[in-house]
């Protein structure tokens, strides 16, 4: 319990440092939330354009495909906020600069992750709450809006756990391949890609991928399922769902840790 | 002609070859150091079929139920998109590696060359862009004919023209990302300027054709230098609107290259004071 509590701590103290390292930034850092919103709204026109015209796509209306692009935006957002290395470790690994994690007295892997945050991303988790407050039926019905944001935000705080353990397995992949860029690259397009589409355009076929593989299906497609029911239900099977990827992403990267080879650099970390 | 005069203009017409010269052996150089990595390609390479097969999937369920949506057929729709993507995914990278070398001040060594430094950094993004074309134009080409068969008939006349669109299209692209990536000698992080111009883009032209969007869109659409980016290459590709409205369409994208280069050379001789070189 001591360790929980103490870990808790740190990553407390470790995202009070990172938010206070970018608005050291301030115009910087609003430049880029500010950027990053305007950027997924493009997508809500496209969307708004294709559904007026056909009325829906996949079974989907503007509405549902709004509530996905609020989800997945935030989680990805989250997973970037807190965990900003996540799609670093394969560069960090590569340049042997995972020395000066190993020197430290907190666990390697979780140390690695929150020692950063990416500034965009914050542009990215805000933008999932304005959705979500756009769209009709918010706040129309006493205390159901109370409801719609709590659920949506441990959705959101599931989904981004499992964002980060893909992420974070893919860079991990470096230990065993070298460079592998390339695939953390592709896995990280599909993962996204898919995610914020119809889950049936894609046909029965792809069904298994997104469950495993590439996970949509925890990130994107029950989510919305849950929230536009309300199902509470779904809740714990999804935090379930969260912490086996979790300990999943965690055990591979330990194991490619025992191939690590240190470098030569000279670095400190305050 | 007097013998005087004679010189002169061979003289005028040698020192204009040598000039055209130096921009093609940067463009040649560009496109070799290009195909020298051929793992580059496999990022956007993954990226640009993945968007093609997402994409594709969209209007297959889009189409489900109709045969036409504002004069595009299903075939027409998922060609239109293939070319329109072709042009941005093969075109517009080239803010981020601009913007880095101006950040840095690597960009000073080239500052300095006797050659204009915007003709330069566009002969050589258009010869990188030429490998990224080709790849992913044989991507898109297998593409589209595994999933919606072969593209409209297009006769050799109207290949020429579409050719001539993409690199017009690629010229647009290229000038107006440097002109982005030269807001770096006053703002340090302009990303977000970037992210913005690139939705834009993929909005107006890219993603869905012109004809989609609303009319009051559709007006100020054109006068904006989105259309000609995506939108004019791929139209002229997936439904060829006749040999007068093709010359229209590629004149009005002749008129942005003019523009676009301007506004390069602008920023640029306003900027370049700013520039501040690090020693090391």
């Amino acid at each position: 319990m001591n360790r929980i509590k103490a870990y808790a701590r740190f990553l407390g103290a470790s995202f009070a440092v990172n938010v206070q390292a970018v608005v050291e930034y301030r115009a910087n850092f609003l430049a880029q939330v500010f950027g990053m919103m305007l950027n997924n709204a493009a997508f809500a026109l496209f969307w708004g354009v294709l559904i007026g015209k056909v009325g829906s796509v996949g079974g989907y209306g503007f509405s549902d495909v709004m509530l996905i692009w609020a989800l997945v935006s935030t989680s990805f957002g989250l997973a970037h906020v807190i965990f900003g290395n996540v799609r670093s470790i394969g560069q960090i690994v590569q340049k042997g600069e995972l020395d000066l994690y190993l020197l430290q007295p907190k666990d390697v892997f979780l140390n690695v992750l929150c020692s950063r945050t990416v500034v965009s991303a914050w542009g990215d988790f805000l933008y999932g709450y304005v959705v979500l407050a756009l769209l009709p039926g918010f706040g129309t019905e006493p205390g159901l809006h109370i409801e719609r944001f709590v659920m949506f935000s441990l959705l959101s705080i599931s989904g981004a756990a499992v964002f980060a353990s893909v992420f974070a397995a893919a860079e991990s992949l470096c230990f065993f391949l070298g460079d592998a860029t390339g695939v953390a690259d592709a896995i990280t397009e599909f993962l996204l890609s898919f995610s914020l589409y119809p889950e049936k355009i894609f046909g029965e076929g792809m069904r298994w991928v997104f469950y495993t593989v590439i996970p949509s299906g925890f990130i994107a497609f029950v989510p919305l399922a849950a929230i536009k029911v309300l199902d509470w239900s779904l809740i714990p099977i999804l935090a379930l769902v969260a912490a086996v990827y979790a300990a999943a992403s965690y055990g591979f990267f330990r194991l490619g840790l025992r191939r690590y080879e240190s470098g030569n650099q000279m670095s400190s970390r305050i | 002609m007097s013998d005087a005069a004679q010189r002169a203009n061979s003289k005028a017409r040698l020192r204009a070859r040598l000039k055209v010269r130096k921009y093609a052996v940067a463009a040649s150089s560009a496109l070799r150091e290009r195909t020298a990595y051929r793992g580059s390609f496999l990022g956007s390479a993954i990226a640009y079929g993945l968007f093609v097969f997402v994409f594709s999937r969209i209007w297959a369920s889009a189409y489900s139920d109709r045969t036409d949506i504002d004069g595009y057929g299903h075939v027409q729709m998922v060609w239109y998109f293939i070319v329109a993507e072709l042009s941005s995914f093969a075109f517009s990278g080239s803010f981020w590696s601009l913007a880095r070398d101006m950040k840095s001040g690597d960009v000073a060594y080239l500052v300095s060359r006797p050659y204009s430094f915007v003709f330069y950094s566009y002969a050589q993004g258009m010869g990188r862009a030429v490998a990224n074309c080709m790849v992913l134009l044989l991507e898109g080409a297998v593409l589209g004919l595994l999933t919606v068969g072969p593209p409209p008939a297009v006769s050799p006349g109207q290949a020429f023209g579409v050719l001539v669109a993409m690199v017009l299209a690629g010229s647009v692209y290229f000038l107006l990302n440097l002109a982005l990536a030269m807001t770096s000698f006053w703002v340090e992080e302009n990303a977000a300027f970037y992210w913005i111009f690139q939705k834009l883009a993929l909005i107006v032209g890219t993603l869905i054709p012109i004809e989609l969007l609303p009319a009051k869109a559709q007006i100020v659409a054109w006068w904006t230098p989105f259309p000609s980016m995506s939108y004019v290459p791929a139209r002229l590709f997936s439904a060829w609107p006749g040999d007068a409205g093709a010359g229209e369409l590629l004149a009005y994208q002749a008129a942005w290259v003019a523009f676009s280069a301007l506004l390069c050379h602008c920023v640029y001789a306003l900027g370049r004071d700013k520039l501040t070189v690090n020693g090391g």
